[in-house]
């Protein structure tokens, strides 16, 4: 009994959690004249998609898509090949001075990015790159997490691998890339759904360094959106959000289990 | 250490940055809310996302499960730019839901006093969970034959959460815990997005003032000064953190 009141307490709570993202859909799929309405409509009547073809009329949406794809794909290859490159050093080879660079690198684990931003900006400047998506990707091609969480992965698989490699005449790339990172498959996965995640939905650093539409990222767009928007229809503005949100939403219900587990064996938090 | 717009050449300034920051008022200002922000966001993170953890982690069926773990875990993944424009919408004085369920006519943003207060339920909202798949996962590392021998001592249900869950999960609290306060110490989305700062400088954050100095106002030498404090605040809260946890944490 105490149970089962425990169980709709835990529910009730998991429907309010989950309400401002139901109104955001049913408020995007409903005619302006229908939308936001008190009491609030739960049930889009009838559900229309012409907000979601207005969306393109005010920002360059599929330019902004493509830029978010293409800056979180390139971010999560490069911060995935540098790390296991970085962390496979830093565990496995022997090179004076190792364990102190090691630290210098842990310590920069707890500088905040806002306090690098602004001699990066002034980096971008002397570069011409402000403005351009190369200024997102660059600095997050190296990712100090990501060298640490793979390293202690990799000390958690046996020498003796490696040492029959040599054995066989293999070199460290053939170590590295055919012994160590097939089995830390799981440890690179986790990290890679991370830093995409991150990426994605990162919304300080392009806001600072983006500043023309077709540049921008789906976060910043969003928000340029609403300036945009004005006076306007909200309906439209909550249509392209939802257009950010559900494929991620959906992504998450399809990979439900090793996001979790990414989250809890990382604890990395965008 | 510099007086520069980023056009002129930079102009030795020794500590006149520092000195500007402890007479401005608005870095007080910022400071302050920033302060406030992070210990509410530990608070209700921790103690709420525990009591979560705890609900979850019980005999209840699978589809209940599912759905309590997906719907607390859902906010976490939409990015802070959606989570800012919908919730200004939800907190909107004449359409939005929180004051058409509220029965309330606030201005939730407008008010100096609810502001702060209002952001820090919206970074709830989004964070919790985060904390809570954190926490979760930390329980069920709680080895259950602890619980057995613990229950045949005659144990009650508080003693054994105080005895044997508290001290098996201290350093997952503790990590949470560290992790918490460090995002909630750089804000920064919310804040530009929802109220640029205001109702009169009551909800703007260190890490906004400084993208407002560096950036809007081009004082670049006080940017960095400001993000000096920052760092330096960071260090000594998570150092004494640490310290801290050598009483509490069991390794």
């Amino acid at each position: 009994m105490k149970g089962k009141l425990l169980d709709l307490v835990l529910v009730l709570g998991g429907v309010v959690m989950i309400a401002p993202l139901v109104w955001l859909v049913v408020n995007a799929l409903s005619e302006p004249i229908d939308a936001f309405q008190l009491p609030p409509r739960w049930i889009p009547r009838p559900p229309t998609l012409q907000n979601f073809q207005q969306v393109p009329d005010l920002i360059p949406f599929a330019q902004m898509a493509w830029n978010s794809l293409q800056i979180a794909v390139i971010t999560t290859a490069g911060a995935l090949l540098t790390s296991a490159l970085a962390a496979y050093a830093f565990n496995r080879l022997r090179f004076p001075g190792r364990d102190q660079i090691f630290s210098v690198l842990l310590a920069a684990l707890v500088v905040p990015v806002q306090l690098t931003v602004v001699p990066i900006f002034i980096m971008m400047r002397w570069l011409h790159l402000v403005d351009t998506t190369v200024a997102i990707w660059l600095p997050a091609l190296v990712n100090v997490f990501g060298i640490f969480f793979l390293r202690q992965y990799i000390a958690s698989i046996p020498r003796e691998l490696d040492e029959a490699a040599i054995m066989d005449g293999a070199g460290h790339f053939w170590i590295l890339f055919r012994v160590i990172l097939p089995l830390a498959r799981p440890g690179l996965t986790a990290l890679g759904i991370f830093v995409f995640e991150a990426s994605w939905n990162n919304f300080f650093w392009p806001y600072i360094f983006l500043s023309s539409p077709e540049k921008m990222t789906l976060p910043v767009g969003l928000v340029s959106l609403q300036g945009a928007v004005g006076g306007g229809p909200a309906v439209v503005l909550f249509a392209a959000i939802t257009l950010v949100v559900l494929p991620i939403l959906v992504l998450f219900l399809i990979f439900q289990r090793s996001f979790i587990a990414s989250i809890a064996s990382t604890g990395l938090r965008a | 250490m510099f007086h520069w717009d980023l056009l002129s050449t930079p102009e030795f300034a020794g500590l006149d940055n520092f000195k500007q920051l402890v007479t401005d008022g608005a870095t007080v200002r910022a400071v302050i809310n920033t302060f406030v922000f992070a210990l509410a966001s530990v608070v209700t993170h921790i103690g709420i996302g525990m009591l979560l953890a705890l609900g979850v982690h019980r005999t209840m069926t699978r589809g209940t499960k599912y759905f309590v773990r997906t719907a607390y875990f859902f906010p976490f993944l939409v990015s802070w730019a959606a989570v800012a424009l919908i919730w200004k919408y939800v907190l909107d004085p004449a359409f939005g839901l929180a004051n058409y369920y509220l029965s309330a006519t606030t201005n939730w943003l407008a008010s100096p006093t609810l502001a702060l207060p209002t952001l820090i339920v919206v970074d709830w909202w989004h964070t919790i969970g985060y904390t809570f798949i954190i926490l979760l996962a930390g329980l069920q590392t709680v080895p259950a034959q602890l619980h057995e021998a613990a229950r045949v001592d005659g144990a009650n249900a508080w003693w054994r959460f105080w005895s044997v869950t508290l001290p098996v999960m201290s350093p997952t609290i503790f990590f949470a815990t560290v992790i918490t306060f460090i995002g909630a110490f750089q804000i920064f989305d919310p804040m530009v997005i929802m109220t640029q700062g205001g109702p009169d400088g009551a909800t703007r954050s260190i890490v906004q003032y400084t993208y407002e100095k560096g950036f809007q106002s081009f004082e670049v030498g006080y940017a960095a000064a400001l993000s000096l404090v920052l760092f330096v605040v960071i260090m000594i809260v998570t150092g004494l953190q640490f310290r801290l946890s050598r009483r509490w944490v069991h390794q």
